[in-house]
C-alpha cells in the first residue's frame, strides 16, 4: 500500500516549520518560496493549513506530460525525470492542487516526493499536523484520488 | 554484455546506444541533438566516438550507434576532438549571435576568423523544437528550405493553427533563439497572439487557452473545471480556504 502525506488543519499552528525544513532538505536553502509544500493560514479566523502534492491515483501531472518525464517512484511519489523533462511547465498547469511548481534558480520542476519514503515535514512539524499514511486511510473523505476529494470539498461547500 | 569505454569495463544493455551506457558511468560524451526525451537523431555529429572492434576502428554517431558485445570505445582522441572542433566551428559560423555557439566556439579553441554568414542567426537546427512540438502533438513548426537557407518556421511563415502557445520549443532550443514575447495579456511566439487566460482570483496570466485545452483533453478534465480557472498559487490559497470551512 503506497502511502501520502495526510494533512490534519486542526493540529496545524501555522508555525510554517514544514515549508523551511522541505526547502532546505532539497534546496540546501531555507526559503519557502522554494519548498514543495505550502502553509495558509487565514488569520481572521485562526485557521492555517499544509496543502502538499497528493500524489494522485491518476495524476494529472502524469497524464498531460508529453514525453513520460513523470513516473510513479516505488515509494508511489510521483517523480520528475529532470534530464527528460522539456519545462513545458504543462504539469504544473495541469495540477489541480497547484502542487507542481517550477523553481526558477535550477531552472526544473519540483514537486513533493515524499524524500523517498522518509518526509521530512512528518518528522519536523511540532504539532504533528501532518502525517504519513496508507492512502485511502484516514483522509477527509476516504476517496482515494485527492483531486476528486478537492472537488468534494468545492461541492460540498462552494 | 560487456563493452570497454575509455578503458573501463561496463556492463550495456541490448538495444541501448553507446551514450545511454557511457551517460551511466559518469563519462561525458557532448551532445548538441541529443536530448533524453527524444533519443538520438544522429545529426550535429558531435557526439562522434572511436569504436574499435575485432581489431578495425571506425568514428561513429554515439548517440545513434548501438552497443555490442566486445566493443572498445574511445570517447575522445585526437581525431574526434578534431571533429568536435570542425562542428563547434562551422556552427558557430551559422549561429553566432548564441551566447551558447560564441561560449563552444572558445571552450574548443576555434580560431577562424572571418566565418559569419548572418550575424544575427542563433539557430543551429538541433531539431530539438521541432521534435518538442511534435511530443506536444502540434506539430506547428518543422525545418523549411535547404542548404545554408535552411531553418525552423511555420509553414509560410504564417501564425500556425496547430501552435497552442506553450513555448516548449523555446525552452528546449539550447540556444535561445525561438522569441516569446509577453506584453498584458498577450503572448506572441511564432507569429501567433494567444491572449492569455488570468486567473480568476487574483488576475494574474498563467496559461493560453490552448494549453488549458490540451490539459482538459489529456488529463481528462473539464476544460472549464474550477481548478483550471486559478493559477497555480491560487488552487493551493482555495483549497486551504475550503478546508477551513469545510472544517467548520
Ligand atoms: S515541464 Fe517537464 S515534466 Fe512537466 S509536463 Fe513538461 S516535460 Fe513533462
Ligand atoms: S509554442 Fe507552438 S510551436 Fe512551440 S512547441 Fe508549443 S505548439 Fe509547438
Ligand atoms: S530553434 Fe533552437 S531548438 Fe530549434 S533547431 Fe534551432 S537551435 Fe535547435
Ligand atoms: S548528439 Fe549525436 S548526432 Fe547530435
Amino acid at each position: 500500500m503506497d502511502k501520502i502525506l495526510v494533512v490534519q488543519p486542526e493540529k496545524c499552528t501555522g508555525c510554517r516549520t514544514c515549508e523551511l525544513v522541505c526547502s532546505y532538505t532539497h534546496t540546501g536553502e531555507i526559503n519557502p518560496a522554494r519548498a514543495r509544500i505550502s502553509v495558509f493560514s487565514f488569520e481572521r479566523v485562526g485557521f492555517s493549513t499544509p496543502v502538499v502534492c497528493q500524489q494522485c491515483t491518476s495524476a494529472a501531472c502524469m497524464a498531460v506530460c508529453p514525453v513520460g518525464a513523470i513516473s510513479r517512484d516505488n515509494n508511489g511519489a510521483m517523480v520528475v525525470n529532470h534530464d527528460r523533462c522539456l519545462r513545458c511547465k504543462m504539469c504544473a498547469i495541469a495540477c489541480p492542487l497547484g502542487a507542481t511548481l517550477y523553481d526558477y534558480v535550477e531552472d526544473k520542476m519540483v514537486k513533493c516526493d515524499l524524500c523517498g519514503g522518509d518526509p521530512a515535514c512528518v518528522k519536523l512539524c511540532p504539532s504533528g499536523a501532518i502525517s504519513y499514511q496508507d492512502a485511502n486511510a484516514a483522509n477527509f473523505t476516504k476517496r482515494k484520488d485527492y483531486a476528486a476529494r478537492f472537488k468534494d470539498v468545492y461541492e460540498e461547500v462552494g | 554484455m560487456k563493452i570497454l569505454i575509455d578503458g573501463i569495463e561496463i556492463e550495456a544493455q541490448p538495444g541501448e546506444t553507446i551514450l545511454e551506457a557511457t551517460r551511466r558511468t559518469g563519462i561525458h560524451i557532448p551532445t548538441l541533438c541529443y536530448h533524453e526525451a527524444f533519443g538520438g537523431q544522429g545529426s550535429c555529429r558531435f557526439c562522434m566516438v572511436e569504436v574499435t572492434k575485432n581489431g578495425s576502428s571506425r568514428v561513429v554517431a554515439s548517440c545513434t550507434y548501438p552497443v555490442n558485445d566486445g566493443i572498445e570505445v574511445k570517447t575522445s582522441t585526437p581525431q574526434i576532438d578534431k571533429i568536435r572542433r570542425n562542428i563547434a566551428m562551422l556552427l558557430y559560423k551559422r549561429a553566432p549571435n548564441s551566447l551558447f555557439m560564441q561560449t563552444l566556439y572558445k571552450e574548443y579553441l576555434c580560431t577562424e576568423n572571418n566565418l559569419v554568414e548572418d550575424p544575427y542567426e542563433k539557430c543551429i537546427l538541433c531539431r530539438l523544437c521541432v521534435n518538442a512540438c511534435a511530443a506536444m502533438g502540434a506539430s506547428a513548426i518543422s525545418t523549411v528550405m535547404r542548404g545554408t537557407d535552411k531553418r525552423v518556421a511555420t509553414p509560410y511563415d504564417d501564425a500556425s493553427a496547430a501552435c497552442i502557445g506553450c513555448a516548449a520549443c523555446a525552452e528546449v532550443c539550447p540556444t535561445g533563439c525561438i522569441e516569446v514575447q509577453e506584453d498584458n495579456n498577450i503572448r506572441r511566439i511564432w507569429n501567433r497572439d494567444f491572449t492569455m487566460v488570468a486567473c480568476e482570483e487574483c488576475g494574474k496570466n498563467f496559461a493560453t487557452r490552448e494549453q488549458l485545452a490540451y490539459i482538459a483533453d489529456r488529463s481528462k478534465q473539464e476544460a472549464d473545471a474550477d481548478e483550471l480557472r486559478l493559477c497555480t498559487n491560487c488552487r493551493r490559497k482555495v483549497l486551504a480556504r475550503k478546508l477551513e470551512t469545510f472544517n467548520g
